[in-house]
C-alpha cells in the first residue's frame, strides 16, 4: 500500500509533538513493511519563520521518501494580533477573517498539495489540521484521506472553516479519548471510522552516564521537564514556580530543563537549561530523575510522558491538560497541578514519598507498556489503514460549506 | 471483511484509582493548611494563579465559571506601585522620580478602577452562585440517563436477530449499534458486509472486543450529538429505550430519527410492559423513572414522525422488533 503523509515540517530536527508523531508513524510503517510511504513537506524547520532551511526537492530519510517543497514567507507580524481577536470567540468568526487566518498561520508552499494530489497514493495521511498544506488539501486530494487532528483546547480548533478540515476526513485517528472528546465536542464527526492510536515509545538507548553529572550537579536530585522550552508550553511558569519553589523550599532539588529553547531564559539559581540534547543522554537524564514534569495545557499525547514512564519515573501533569491529566488517571502513574500551592505540595510529597515515587512510576511503566509499543500499536495502525483505503473516498462537503456556518462551543461539561 | 479497530486504553482498575484518588486527597489537604496559614503573600498567590491561567485552554476540563473567576480575581487589585527595576544604568532611579511624582494622580486612576473591578467581580460570584444553585436544583429534578437493560432474548442465535440483519443487508454507509456491549450485532452486521459501528456506555462491556470491531464506550445521546444531521444510514437500539421517560424518549427520538439520512432505518428491540414487570424482571425495572412502551405505541409514536413501521411480536410477547423506515424515503439507487 502507498501512503503519502501530509505535515508542515518533517525531520528529526523537527520538535513538534504532531510533526515527530507523524515521523514516527512513517517509519514504523515502512519497517513493518507492506506500505510504501512518501511524505509531503516543506523545507522549513521553525513554525513561525517558516524558513526554507532544508533542500528543497526529494530525498530518503530511514527508508521513507520525502518531497520538500519551498514555502513563500513566514507568518507576519499581523497573524498575532489577528489571531488574538478570533481568539476572543472563534466559533463567531467570519469567514474571509479565517481564510486570512490559515493564510497568515501557514506554511504556504505552492505545489505541495497538487503533488499530493497527483502522487497515486492509496490513502493520504494529514498531521495536525490547523496548517494551510492540511487546510487547503484535505479537501482536493482524490484518494481516501485520515486526519490525525492532535488537537488541544485552543481558539483555532473552533474556527468555523476548520470544520471543513474534519468534515473532509473519511477517518480519524485520535492520540487519545480526551482529545476524541475533545473533536466531537467541537465538530460533529463521531460517526466517522476512527481510532485512538497514540503513539509508541522506542527503547531506551542509554549512554550510561549518570544524569546528575550530564546537568553538571553530581548527585544532587532534579526533576526534568523534557520537551520544547518555550512561554506557551508552560515552560516560564515552571520556572517561576520553581524558583519560588526553592525560596520557600530549601534542599538540593534542581530542575533540568531539556529541549530546544525558543524563549528567553534569564539564567536562575538550581534550574539547568540544557537545549537539545541526544537520545542516549535523554534517556540517561530521564532514568536518575525523580520525576518529570509536564507544565504543558496544550498536549494531545506527550510522548514526554511515555518515556518518563518508560524509565519508571514518575509525572507530573498540568491539570487543565486533558490528555496528560487522563493517562495518569487511567494509569495511576502520576500527580497533576492546578495552582502554585498544590506544585509545591506535589512537589514535597514525591520528594518525602519514596514508594509513593516507586508505585506511581511503575504503574505508568505498566501502562505505557500494554498500550503503546510499537509492534502492537504499528499493527493495528496498518489494520486501520487498510480498512480505510477498502472504503474508498467519502463525499467531500462542498466548497466553503463551513464558511460561516458556526462551529460547536466548547460544550459546557458539569 | 474486518472493520478499522477501535482500541482505548482502559480505565485505571478501581483500586489504582481508589490510591490515586487518596494521595490526591493528602495533596488538596496539604494546599488547604498552606493558604490557610498565609505564609504565601495573596497577592503573590493571585498573580502565580494568573501565570497558571494564561495558557489554559478554551474549554478545558470541567468548563465551569470558577477559573475564569480566579483570573478575574487575580487581576481586581490594581496596583498604583509600578515596578522600578531596570536594565539601564539609572534607569531606577529615574523611574523612582517619575513614581514619586505621579503617584497621587495614578493612586486615584486605580482606586475607582479597582471599585469597579471589585463591583464586577461580586456580580460575577453572584451570578456563579445563583447558576450553581439553579444546576443543583435541576440534577435533583432531572431523571438520570435510563441505564442498558439485558433482556433476556438479546445476543446471536435469538428469535430477532435474523430479521435485524436481513432488514440491515446491503445498508450503504454507516450503521450504528447501541447499546452494542461486546460488538455480537456489530460482528454479525460487519461479516454481512454492513459498515457497522458500536456504542456503549458501559466501560467493562466495550473492553471485552476491543481490537476488532470498532466499539467506543460513549453515552449513546453524546454521540448522536457529535455527527451530523442524516450522518446514519441505519440506527439499531437494544435495550437503551425501555427505561426512558416520557420526555427523555421524546428526546432522544427527535435525536435519533434527525441522524438518519433520507433512506434511514430505524431497528429497535425492546422488552415489553409485561417482561417488564414479570417477577424476574432485572432491578432497573424498578429503579427506572420510565417503562418500556407497547409496540402498539412505537408505531404510532415513529409514524407521527413519518416512518413506515413493521413490527414483530417475540414468543410469550415478552419483547418485540419495530423496524421503521421513513414513508417519503427515495428510491434506492441501482
Amino acid at each position: 500500500m502507498r501512503v503519502a503523509f501530509v505535515t508542515p515540517r518533517y525531520g528529526p530536527q523537527v520538535t513538534g509533538g504532531a510533526e515527530t508523531g507523524a515521523r514516527l508513524l512513517a517509519e514504523h510503517l515502512v519497517r513493518r513493511g507492506g506500505f510504501e510511504v512518501e511524505v509531503f513537506s516543506t523545507c522549513a524547520v521553525d513554525r513561525v519563520s517558516w524558513d526554507n532551511v532544508l533542500a528543497r526537492g526529494t530525498s530518503r530519510l530511514s527508508d521513507v521518501v520525502v518531497h520538500r517543497f519551498e514555502t513563500v514567507g513566514g507568518r507576519p507580524p499581523a497573524f498575532k494580533g489577528l489571531d488574538e481577536r478570533l481568539g476572543l470567540a472563534p466559533w463567531h468568526a467570519e469567514s474571509e477573517d479565517v481564510e486570512r487566518w490559515v493564510e497568515l498561520n501557514g506554511p504556504v508552499s505552492p505545489g505541495l498539495v497538487e503533488a499530493v494530489t497527483e502522487s497515486g497514493a492509496d490513502v493520504a495521511v494529514f498531521y495536525p489540521y490547523q496548517y494551510h498544506p492540511i487546510v487547503t488539501g484535505i479537501g482536493r486530494v482524490p484518494m481516501p484521506r485520515v486526519l490525525h487532528p492532535a488537537a488541544h483546547d485552543e481558539p483555532a480548533l473552533y474556527l468555523p472553516l476548520l470544520r471543513d478540515v474534519f468534515q473532509s476526513a473519511d477517518a480519524i485517528c485520535y492520540h487519545t479519548e480526551a482529545e476524541r472528546r475533545l473533536v466531537q465536542g467541537a465538530h460533529r464527526v463521531a460517526d466517522k471510522p476512527q481510532i485512538v492510536l497514540g503513539l509508541g515509545v522506542a527503547a531506551p538507548a542509554a549512554g550510561g552516564r549518570v544524569g546528575g553529572e550530564i546537568l553538571g550537579i553530581g548527585d544532587r536530585p532534579y526533576v526534568i521537564c523534557l520537551g520544547w522550552v518555550a512561554e506557551q508550553k508552560g515552560s516560564a511558569m515552571l520556572a517561576r514556580y520553581f524558583g519560588l519553589y526553592k525560596e520557600r523550599q530549601r534542599g538540593p532539588l534542581a530542575l533540568a530543563l531539556v529541549g530546544p529553547v525558543s524563549m528567553e531564559f534569564a539564567p536562575q539559581p538550581d534550574v539547568v537549561v540544557t537545549g537539545a540534547v541526544d537520545e542516549p543522554a535523554k534517556w540517561d537524564l530521564l532514568r536518575d530523575a525523580t520525576a518529570l514534569v509536564s507544565p504543558s495545557a496544550f498536549e494531545s499525547f506527550s510522548l514526554a510522558v511515555m518515556e518518563a514512564w518508560e524509565q519508571a519515573v514518575p509525572v507530573v501533569v498540568n491539570a487543565r491538560c486533558e490528555p496528560t491529566r487522563d493517562h495518569c488517571e487511567r494509569s495511576g502513574g502520576g500527580l497533576w497541578f492546578g495552582s502554585y500551592l498544590q506544585f509545591e505540595a506535589v512537589l514535597d510529597r514525591l520528594l518525602a514519598d519514596g514508594p509513593l515515587r516507586a508505585e506511581l512510576g511503575r504503574r505508568g511503566r505498566d501502562y505505557e507498556r500494554r498500550h503503546f509499543s510499537w509492534p502492537g500499536l504499528i499493527e493495528r495502525y496498518a489494520g486501520f489503514l487498510a480498512e480505510v483505503v477498502e472504503r474508498g473516498p467519502g463525499p467531500r462537503p462542498g466548497p466553503g460549506s463551513g464558511a460561516g456556518a458556526p462551529a460547536a462551543q466548547p460544550a459546557p461539561t458539569a | 471483511m474486518s472493520r478499522p479497530s477501535e482500541g482505548t486504553a482502559p480505565e485505571a482498575t478501581s483500586g489504582g484509582r481508589a490510591y490515586l484518588d487518596e494521595v490526591m486527597a493528602e495533596i488538596d489537604a496539604a494546599v488547604r493548611r498552606r493558604r490557610q496559614s498565609g505564609d504565601l503573600p495573596l497577592r503573590v498567590e493571585r498573580e502565580l494563579d494568573q501565570l497558571f491561567l494564561r495558557h489554559a485552554p478554551l474549554g478545558g476540563r470541567g468548563g465551569s465559571l470558577e477559573e475564569p473567576l480566579r483570573l478575574v480575581d487575580a487581576a481586581v487589585f490594581v496596583d498604583p506601585v509600578v515596578p522600578v527595576a531596570s536594565k539601564k544604568s539609572g534607569g531606577a532611579l529615574v523611574k523612582r522620580g517619575v513614581r514619586q511624582l505621579t503617584l497621587w494622580y495614578v493612586g486615584y486612576i486605580t482606586q475607582q478602577v479597582g471599585q469597579f473591578a471589585s463591583a464586577v467581580s461580586r456580580s460575577l460570584h453572584m451570578i456563579d452562585q445563583q447558576l450553581q444553585e439553579l444546576a443543583d436544583r435541576l440534577d435533583a429534578e432531572t431523571a438520570p440517563p435510563p441505564e442498558v437493560i439485558e433482556v433476556p432474548s438479546q445476543g446471536e442465535g435469538s428469535w430477532w436477530v435474523d430479521a435485524a440483519l436481513r432488514a440491515l443487508a446491503g445498508t450503504p454507509g454507516r450503521v450504528l449499534h447501541a447499546a452494542a456491549g461486546d460488538g455480537w450485532l456489530v460482528r454479525l452486521l460487519v461479516e454481512g458486509g454492513v459498515d457497522a459501528y458500536g456504542v456503549d456506555p458501559r466501560p467493562d462491556r466495550v473492553e471485552a472486543a476491543q481490537g476488532t470491531l470498532d466499539l467506543r464506550e460513549e453515552q449513546l445521546a453524546e454521540h448522536l450529538r457529535a455527527m451530523e444531521p442524516g450522518a446514519l444510514s441505519a440506527l439499531v437500539l437494544t435495550g437503551v429505550v425501555e427505561g426512558m421517560t416520557a420526555g427523555q424518549r421524546g428526546h432522544f427520538l427527535d435525536l435519533a430519527l434527525g441522524r438518519l439520512g433520507p433512506r434511514g432505518r430505524l431497528v429497535l428491540h425492546s422488552a415489553s410492559p409485561a417482561w417488564w414487570q414479570a417477577d424476574d424482571a432485572p432491578p432497573e425495572a424498578d429503579l427506572s423513572a420510565g417503562r418500556p412502551l407497547r409496540r402498539a405505541s412505537w408505531e404510532h409514536l415513529l409514524d407521527r414522525h413519518g416512518f413506515r413501521v413493521s413490527a414483530d411480536d417475540g414468543p410469550a410477547a415478552l419483547d418485540y422488533l419495530v423496524v421503521a423506515a421513513r414513508k417519503d424515503a427515495p428510491p434506492a439507487d441501482r
